[in-house]
C-alpha cells in the first residue's frame, strides 16, 4: 500500500510541472476591410530587450512573399524554419483568424512581446502592426493595429 | 435550219452561262494561289527568319546548357520558368515554402509546450 501511495505521488509530482509549464493560450486577429487580397500575417515574440525570441504563426505559405514582413524577416532572415509546422493560409480581408496554441508559461510576465507585421498584395506593408505584452492581467483586452488589424487579443 | 441554229444558239448559250463561271472558279484559286506564292517571298524572310530564330534558340538553350555559366537552374529557359522559380521562392535566397501546420511538429523555439498542435479557426 505505501509502495503503491509513494508510486502515485512520484507520477504526480512528474506529470504536473508538465502540466503546470504550458497552457493553450488563443489569438485573435480580425481584419479590416481593406478592401484587399490576403494578407501575410507573421506572430512572433520579442524579449524585453527587443530580440527576437521566435515565431508563433505565419499566415500566408509562399515564402517568396515574407520579405514584406519586414520586421520579421529581418530578425529571422527569411528562414522558414522559423514557421515550419506553424504556418497556414493568409486571411482574407474582414475575416478573423483564431489560433489556438500551447504556449509555455514562462512567457507571461516576464517581459515579451507579441508582434504582428502585416502585409498585403500590391498595398502598403506593415511592419509592427500590433505590439502587445504579454502578461496575464493584459489576457483578453483587446488592442487595435495600425492598418490591416481591427483587432487583436489573446485568451488564455 | 431555224431549229438547227436555235438549238445550236441555245446548246452555246447554256455551255457559255456554266462554262464560264465554271472557268472562272478554276482559274480563280490558282490565280490566288499565283498572288499568295508571290506574296509570300516578299514577306517571308522576315516571318520566317523570326520562326527559324526562336526555335534555333530554343534548340541551342537545349543542347548547350551544360555549356553556359548558371545563375540558377532555370536561366536559359523561357520566361514562364522564370517565373516558376519566383513560386519557389527565389526572392528570399532560394528558401522554400513552410511546412504547413499539422505536417510537422512547431519548432523548438522554447515558445511551444509539448502538448496540442495547434487549431485554426478563420471566420
Amino acid at each position: 500500500m505505501k509502495s503503491l501511495l509513494a508510486t502515485l505521488a512520484l507520477t504526480t509530482a512528474l506529470t504536473l510541472p508538465g502540466l503546470a509549464m504550458a497552457r493553450p493560450v488563443t489569438l485573435t486577429t480580425t481584419l479590416n476591410n481593406y478592401g484587399g487580397d490576403g494578407a501575410y500575417l507573421a506572430l512572433y515574440v520579442t524579449d524585453a530587450s527587443g530580440a527576437y525570441v521566435g515565431s508563433l504563426w505565419m499566415a500566408g505559405g509562399k515564402s517568396k512573399y515574407y520579405e514584406h514582413l519586414s520586421d520579421w524577416f529581418r530578425a529571422t532572415g527569411g528562414d522558414t524554419a522559423q514557421v515550419n509546422g506553424i504556418t497556414g493560409a493568409s486571411v482574407g480581408a474582414g475575416r478573423t483568424l483564431e489560433i489556438t496554441l500551447d504556449l509555455a508559461d514562462a512567457l507571461f510576465d516576464a517581459g515579451y512581446t507579441l508582434h504582428i507585421d502585416a502585409a498585403v498584395e500590391d498595398m502598403r506593408d506593415s511592419p509592427n502592426e500590433v505590439a502587445v505584452p504579454l502578461t496575464a492581467a493584459g489576457a483578453g483586452t483587446a488592442v487595435p493595429g495600425r492598418r490591416y488589424v481591427a483587432s487583436f487579443a489573446y485568451d488564455m | 435550219m431555224n431549229k438547227t441554229l436555235t438549238i445550236l444558239v441555245a446548246s452555246t448559250a447554256l455551255t457559255a452561262a456554266i462554262g464560264v463561271p465554271a472557268w472562272s472558279s478554276i482559274h480563280r484559286p490558282e490565280g490566288r494561289h499565283d498572288r499568295a506564292v508571290t506574296v509570300l517571298p516578299a514577306e517571308g524572310p522576315q516571318a520566317m527568319s523570326l520562326i527559324l530564330a526562336s526555335s534555333d534558340d530554343d534548340d541551342d538553350d537545349d543542347h548547350h546548357r551544360r555549356d553556359r555559366p548558371r545563375r540558377g537552374h532555370d536561366d536559359d529557359d523561357h520566361d514562364d520558368d522564370d517565373d516558376d522559380d519566383d513560386d519557389e521562392g527565389g526572392k528570399s535566397g532560394g528558401a522554400r515554402n513552410p511546412a504547413p501546420a499539422g505536417t510537422v511538429a512547431p519548432p523548438q523555439n522554447g515558445l511551444f509546450g509539448n502538448g496540442m498542435p495547434p487549431k485554426i479557426k478563420v471566420n
